[in-house]
């Protein structure tokens, strides 16, 4: 929900492959801001798509049955916020637990900022008191996520300070940049402005952490502006500003995740199994329904 | 903050003993709405106070340590919204503990609807819509229902839960009224409306309930804005709250 810039917006929408997609907006991390549920459907017009949001503050203007709505949506967009805030609403009202299952199922998930951190086992956030803080998230991607990676420069030292010291190696994301992933797998990383940047953070095996450069795919031929997104496929995909993850059906239509390599050198992609945070899922991420790819997109705007 | 009458508020700043007391708000059950910030702002900028806030979905923009912050006070007022967010909230903050640790210190707890209940070791939330109990901070035992006449199906509901033994027995409390605690013991009942009750309900071992009217004792209208603090006649429940808290103990 970039303003004025539509490119990882339409881009999510197209992940699901269908004409008009149910698409839900969770603005939880906001504490259900009013102006940013109205944003959404600005941007998520009834033209394009059939728009909702569960408000979990204002229960009386919101869907009966959370639970079965998100398990009915093509896409799931996560607003940006406060991450603890977060989680520790959706864990009261069993929104954890009720996303994995959407996930699984194939509903394509996305989100910003918070929205993009919490599909992640760990995440650097200042949204915090003090400095840059490490958290857990839902762990859906065994990774570790920092969003406004290239746009604040304390999140990025924070972020490689958090590798270094054993969090799991993960993703820097610029605003504008989303990664887009296919189960737990990196598909592609893309953008809605030409010079968004993402990176791939791991250790470097000497008390360090070393940074890689992922190529991005810019969405736009001319210069707009835009968000950062990230999705994820195999089983669900991410999109957002700050990080949005989808996770879900990546029917046909937009990029079968021509798979990322990560370059060889410094930054080998560690084996799944050694990430902390992915074990309350664990077992649970890889059994994809034929035909259907879990996708998130996280993206950082 | 109720419109009718700003006495319950004022009540709340007159406990802490303190010329110009600090009182911070926390919105975190509406999910930090503005209406209620601007509400509380409006009220309590009008009286010697040091009013602030405390956002939980904000934090990053405030750079506030909430523990450090809450622990500075002289009083936490606490807002409206779900009961149940309210808790997941502060528990994934550590400010539930906060909490506890501040009332230890003699920190005056206050708060409004779902910011009333959270103190007992239980209450009646809508935030899945339906009335239904939920689990409080536990400061205070038994449990509360507000909006005993505001909203008609609560009532009812908790009835039906404290029957049933789902909830230990309680106060059911009007809109406008408020209850006093010094430590864990009641002090009394007070309103800011004529007619405003408390009732004390209790299972009556046979599948019902038995209830007992609190007497209530109307509080004096108190100025909306700058009001003399001696405009509100002090009772003998207040007046013990301060002796008490002149200590800085816990008070049971």
């Amino acid at each position: 929900m970039e303003w004025g810039n539509p490119l990882l917006d339409d881009h999510v929408l197209a992940l699901t492959g269908v004409a008009r997609p149910k698409v839900c907006f969770l603005p939880t991390a906001s504490g259900d801001a009013d102006h940013y549920v109205v944003r959404f459907y600005r941007a998520f017009s009834a033209d394009r798509c059939e728009p909702s949001h569960i408000s979990l503050f204002r229960r009386e203007t919101g869907v009966g049955d959370p639970r079965a709505h998100l398990l009915d949506q093509d896409l799931i967009y996560v607003g940006g916020g406060s991450l603890v805030s977060l989680l520790g609403t959706w864990r009261a009202h069993g929104l954890d637990v009720a996303l994995h299952e959407a996930w699984r199922a194939g509903v394509v998930l996305c989100g910003g900022s918070a929205g993009s951190l919490c599909w992640f086992s760990h995440a650097v956030s200042s949204f915090h008191e003090g400095p840059s803080r490490r958290l857990e998230g839902l762990g859906f991607l065994p990774w570790s996520n920092a969003v406004h990676y290239s746009e604040e420069p304390g999140r990025r030292t924070a972020f490689l300070d958090a590798v270094a010291d054993g969090m799991p190696p993960g993703y820097g994301v610029g605003d504008a940049a989303a990664l887009h992933f296919v189960g737990t797998d990196l598909a592609e990383v893309v953008s809605s402005r030409p010079e968004a940047r993402a990176r791939y953070v791991c250790a470097d095996g000497m008390g360090g952490a070393s940074e890689r450069e992922l190529p991005v795919r810019y969405l736009g031929d001319a210069g707009a502006g835009g968000e950062a997104l990230l999705a994820m496929a195999g089983g669900g995909a991410l999109a957002g500003r700050a990080g949005m993850a989808r996770g879900g059906g990546l029917a046909g239509g937009v990029a079968p995740a021509r798979r990322l390599r990560h370059p060889q050198g410094p930054c080998p992609r560690p084996p799944l199994t050694t990430h902390a945070g992915s074990s309350r899922w664990a077992g649970e991420a890889s059994p994809c329904r034929t035909g259907a790819r879990r996708s998130i997109a996280s993206c950082s705007t | 903050m109720q419109d009718r009458s700003p006495a319950l508020d004022r009540l709340v700043l007159d406990l802490t003993g303190k010329p110009v007391p600090r009182i911070c708000f926390l919105p975190t059950a509406s999910g930090d709405g503005r209406d209620q910030t601007t509400r509380f702002l409006e009220r309590f900028s009008g009286w010697p106070c040091e009013p602030s806030i405390l956002s939980l979905f904000r934090l990053g923009v405030d750079r506030i340590d909430p523990r450090r912050h809450l622990l500075a006070q002289d009083a936490i007022y606490v807002g409206g919204g779900s009961m149940r967010n309210l808790l997941a909230v502060w528990r994934e903050h550590g400010v539930d503990e906060t909490m506890r640790t501040a009332w230890e210190r003699g920190v005056v707890l206050a708060g409004l609807s779902a910011g009333a209940m959270c103190w007992f070791a239980a209450g009646i939330t809508m935030s899945g819509g339906a009335p239904r109990p939920a689990p409080g901070l536990g400061l205070l035992e038994g449990s509360m229902s507000v909006h005993a006449d505001g909203e008609p199906e609560r009532l009812p509901a908790y009835r039906r839960a404290v029957a049933a033994g789902e909830l230990p027995a309680g106060y059911a409390v009007d809109d406008c009224a408020g209850l006093l605690f010094a430590g864990t013991g009641l002090r009394e009942c007070v309103s800011s409306r004529e007619g405003a009750r408390v009732l004390y309900v209790a299972a009556d071992g046979g599948g019902g309930v038995l209830e007992r009217p609190l007497p209530v004792r109307p509080l004096p209208e108190a100025e909306p804005l700058g009001g003399g603090r001696d405009r509100v006649a002090e009772s003998d429940g207040v007046s013990e709250l301060r002796a008490l808290r002149a200590g800085r103990h816990r008070w049971d």
